[in-house]
């Protein structure tokens, strides 16, 4: 194979071939994507395209699939239990959870909007040490064993399921979940927070 | 007898012509304002619904010039507004800008609409007309003022405080300085009207004001309906927290006397007050029924469920409060979630596609003291093109934890409604 010298032209030709690559997914707005008539109404708790503005509400853009599917599974059966989301949950299985899923899988993610703790964040890195053994050291958490990732979550979302799971309300009873429980009720509400700012600040 | 020339009858003849192609709506003729784009959509009303619509039509498709007409230069929020009326929060945190629409491209023009014309697609303004390709109508409610004798005078001093606002801070004032021992009485309109809990959750809030503030005052909640309109057993078990709270159902108020500071129900009872929130019978905005959107009831306007066209107007969409047929409260999140189905659906209508079925869905949390609150969630979905309930659910009780889930929805659906 001949190999081309890269001529100006070419180089140009190149450099907006990358600019339009790069432009495509800032261009895709939140009204973009086959699923967007099936999450407009969402966004006036979870935010534009899935880009939650509080604390209350968890942070839907660019959650993987898998996640945001067994979530709706959990609300719809009370597994979650959420007087809130139940009906909804209901409301997107109907509407087909696959096209909903798919369009918060690909919005992009802005930085979270919310003020995150420094020093509870920087405590929150040393209590976590425990969970990176299923949660990684980063918290990206691994599909195929069925774990989330915790990163960038608003930091009361987080602790709020922390709460919830040392109390055993969120899938009360899983057996998967038993360890994790019991590993929870060591911690006090503080070290909750703590965990919960960790891993809101480290990002996406 | 003038004798014109052939070239003067010409002249004539073609400014005729132009005058009325001009009332006509030719958009070159007088008092037109000229569009800036090839298609033009005019939002009539900056509330939950107008607002909304406003944004989402832009970001549904950015080549469309977007008009929202709306006189006040301030958003007031009607949700969170009866924690004004209890001190428990100031009006200025419910109260925003229209900066971020204009950042986002809508032409937001704080001037009324006067009328609008649906069989010349255009809306009349003081100075001029504006031409449109489709018109969002969000007029929100206007008080049927004449259905409680006396009332028409005494606007100004028997308040409804039913438009967050001036009212709003008014009320406020006229709790604050009455005497401890005073009674207040408050009426709840004919269903239906904006915002069903709103007048229970407000008997609540005046109700936790005099009981920590003027103990030996009391509450008298006089309403038209057979009973609690919304969240029933949710606020009669809030209500056993205030022992000061009288309710009486099926007390229809048909009379107010400021002078003698009492109101009269249907039967003739009168009942004296020293403060009144008189909340009156409400009916869609007064531009929706001099363009004839209302139905048979003179009240409130008909719509597609698909894409809100008024079933009496083409090209003409109905959104928020003012709307009827629906099995949907007349509430923010809903009038939030209308604005941006007709949005994108008139973005669709107007590119030549087809509408999209969208179901809107609702959230309604009601505070039952300074730091407690209710909630009501509502899920629906499109059947056979119409609206249809999939699901209502309860908060099974107050609780500070739906509290704090009232100002995450407030702080997020603001944003969303604004920019």
């Amino acid at each position: 194979m001949a190999e081309r010298a890269p001529t100006p032209a070419r180089w140009l030709a190149a450099a907006a071939g990358l600019l339009l690559l790069v432009a495509a997914p800032a261009a895709g707005g939140p009204l973009d994507g086959p699923g967007y008539t099936k999450a407009l109404a969402c966004s006036a708790c979870h935010g534009q395209g899935g880009n939650s503005r509080t604390e209350a509400t968890p942070v839907l853009a660019g959650m993987p699939t898998w996640y945001f599917k067994k979530a709706i599974e959990d609300y719809a059966s009370g597994r979650r239990l959420s007087p809130e989301m139940e009906p909804f949950a209901k409301m997107v299985r109907q509407q087909g959870v696959d096209d909903v899923a798919a369009y918060f899988a690909a919005q992009p993610r802005e930085k979270l909007a919310l003020e995150i703790d420094r020093a509870a964040a920087a405590r929150g890195r040393t209590a976590a040490r425990p969970c990176a053994a299923c949660h990684g050291e980063d918290g990206y958490g691994d599909e195929r064993r069925g774990i989330p990732s915790l990163r960038g979550q608003p930091p009361g979302y987080l602790r709020n399921q922390l709460l919830l799971f040392r109390a055993d309300r969120r899938s009360p009873g899983e057996p998967a979940l038993v360890s994790v429980k019991a590993m929870l009720k060591s911690f006090d509400d503080a070290t909750l927070a703590d965990l919960a700012a960790y891993y809101a600040s480290l990002g996406r | 007898m003038i004798r014109l020339t052939r070239r003067a009858f010409l002249r004539s003849s073609a400014g005729g012509a132009l005058a009325v192609a001009g009332l006509s709506g030719c958009r070159t003729g007088a008092g037109e304002i000229a569009p800036t784009a090839a298609r033009r959509v005019v939002v009539v009303g900056g509330g939950w619904g107008g607002a909304t619509a406003a944004r989402y039509l832009r970001m549904a498709d950015p080549s469309v010039e977007v008009l929202l007409l709306e006189p006040s230069t301030r958003f007031v929020s009607c949700p969170f507004s009866n924690l004004v009326l209890s001190g428990v929060r100031s009006i200025g945190t419910l109260t925003f800008d229209y900066r971020g629409l204009r950042e986002r491209g809508v032409d937001v023009r704080h001037e009324p609409a006067l009328a609008l014309e649906p069989d010349r697609h255009r809306v009349r303004l003081a100075g001029g007309y504006l031409r449109y390709d489709r018109v969002i109508v969000s007029p929100g409610v206007e008080f049927q003022w004449e259905q409680v004798d006396g009332l028409s005078n005494a606007r100004d001093t028997v308040l409804h405080a039913w438009k967050a606002g001036p009212q709003t801070v008014a009320l406020a004032g006229q709790l604050q300085d009455l005497h401890d021992g005073g009674v207040v009485v408050m009426t709840v309109p004919p269903a239906a009207y904006r915002c069903p809990p709103g007048p229970y959750e407000r008997a609540c809030q005046i109700a936790w004001y005099l009981k920590t503030r003027k103990p030996r005052s009391k509450l008298i909640v006089l309403d038209a309906n057979p009973s609690i309109v919304s969240k029933a057993g949710l606020f009669q078990a809030a209500w056993r927290a205030y022992p000061n709270l009288e309710y009486r159902a099926s007390n229809k108020v048909v009379k107010v006397d400021p002078a003698r500071r009492e109101v009269t129900t249907e039967f003739g009872d009168t009942v004296r007050y020293d403060v009144v929130n008189l909340i009156p019978p409400q009916r869609a905005g007064t531009i929706a029924v001099e363009a004839g959107l209302v139905g048979n009831d003179r009240r409130w306007c008909e719509v597609d469920h698909v894409t809100y066209e008024s079933v009496k107007a083409r090209d003409v969409h109905v959104v928020g409060d003012a709307t009827i047929g629906l099995p949907v409260p007349k509430s923010g999140t809903i009038a939030n979630a209308m604005g941006k189905i007709a949005a994108v659906n008139v973005a669709n209508l107007l590119n030549g596609r087809a509408a999209a079925p969208m179901a809107p869905l609702n959230t309604c949390y009601s505070w039952v003291s300074d730091r407690e609150v209710v909630a009501v969630v509502n899920a629906y979905r499109i059947a056979g093109g119409k609206v249809v309930q999939i699901e209502q659910k309860l908060t099974p009780g107050p609780s500070t934890v739906w509290a704090d889930h009232a100002v995450a929805w407030a702080t997020s659906i603001w944003s969303d409604i604004l920019g």
